[in-house]
């Protein structure tokens, strides 16, 4: 069964991700949060106002979200998308033209609203939960379930896989944070 | 008279030092002619990015100016980021309105309110540090030196009129990721 992942857990692996990008380095911000505010991850978009390394810029759409990831990846800066599924359909286009077309290594946290906890996403009686996975395998874009606090650890390999392979690379996060 | 695109983009080439541009649609064709191998870098295959490509680099870069060539339909495709870049605060970006009342590159379609669309008062109130509209090149000319330097966001509507070609008229230029991969060669020889 799945669980929540609280959400200092999160930003404690965040902060390791963007120290591991940054070579070590402490310099701040250590990264940057593209959020377009997502109920499932409010927890975190939360808690990310009181961090001071972390600086989160909130967007109005996420087609923004991944042209300006774009720029700050130009400019040498580590960036997480944080995201809701509903937001995924709505920059198909974007994803397609900066992440994919662009080759720019883009990685979304994308959060799975309605994810009911007793049925695999695909079986969910959610269109916006059972699209999700289909829409991404459609672009070929390499994706993982977060399903509870021991799967963080896919946080900073799908953000490595995303600057390895040059293009979008996703987590899913299977229910609320908490 | 509307001013010419081509003059402004040739006044921006001569005046823009190390700045890195961001010009879309209509400006593009032009834009390759007169600055064809510097800090530049086309927002090609997602209409409406521009403005937020030029935030994430003005972010990234802050010691450097960043200058996106915006249309006025394109900007309407993601009005929101005005509010976004307002909310960022990039102390380094010009963010300049090519503005014709039409979408020139797909033929000329009147876009939603025609040129009586106030993008000003709109730049004004998403919170933008400073936003104003130019009709004339001598006055473009002499408020050209503070467009790159005032503290931003600043954001310019520069009434025009079209352009000689389009993208679709004088297609070519480099795709987008291999824009994307000079452009980060040259920043990182620059430092």
């Amino acid at each position: 069964m799945p669980e929540s992942i609280p959400a200092p857990l999160i930003i404690d692996t965040l902060r390791d991700t963007f120290r591991e990008a940054r070579g070590g380095s402490m310099r701040e911000p250590l990264g940057w949060i593209l959020s377009v505010p997502d109920t499932h991850q409010k927890t975190v978009l939360a808690a990310l106002d009181k961090e001071r390394a972390l600086r989160v810029v909130t967007c109005a759409t996420e087609d923004e979200a991944n042209a300006i990831a774009a720029g700050l990846w130009i400019g040498g800066e580590p960036v997480v998308l944080m995201i809701q599924h509903a937001g995924l359909y709505a920059s198909v286009n974007t994803l397609r033209g900066v992440a994919m077309d662009g080759r720019v290594p883009t990685f979304y946290m994308i959060g799975l609203l309605q994810r009911e906890r007793d049925r695999d996403p695909k079986e969910s009686r959610h269109s916006m939960v059972r699209f999700a996975e289909p829409l991404l395998d459609t672009f070929g874009v390499p994706h993982a379930r977060l399903e509870g606090p021991d799967d963080v650890h896919l946080i900073p390999e799908y953000y490595r896989l995303s600057r390895q392979r040059r293009g979008p690379a996703a987590v899913l996060v299977g229910l609320e944070t908490s | 008279m509307a001013m010419k695109p081509e003059d402004i983009l040739r006044a921006i080439a001569a005046a823009r030092g190390d700045a890195i541009c961001v010009p879309t649609m209509t400006t593009s064709p032009a834009w390759r002619t007169l600055a064809p191998d510097d800090l530049s870098i086309g927002c090609v295959g997602f209409m409406g990015g521009a403005s937020a490509l030029g935030l994430g680099l003005a972010l990234a870069i802050p010691k450097r100016r960043v200058i996106v060539f915006d249309g006025d339909g394109s900007l309407l495709m993601q009005l929101g980021s005005l509010a976004t870049i307002a909310g960022a605060r990039p102390r380094n970006l010009t963010h300049l309105l090519f503005k014709n009342g039409v979408y020139h590159t797909s033929g000329a379609q009147d876009i939603p309110g025609g040129l009586s669309v106030d993008f000003v008062q709109m730049a004004k109130g998403a919170g933008y540090r400073k936003a104003y509209a130019v009709k004339d090149f001598e006055d473009f000319k002499s408020r050209l030196p503070s467009m790159l330097t005032d503290e931003g966001p600043l954001f310019v509507e520069l009434h025009t009129g079209l352009a000689d070609k389009t993208p679709m008229t004088d297609r070519g230029g480099q795709p987008f990721h291999q824009q994307i991969e000079n452009l980060c060669q040259k920043l990182s020889k620059a430092g």
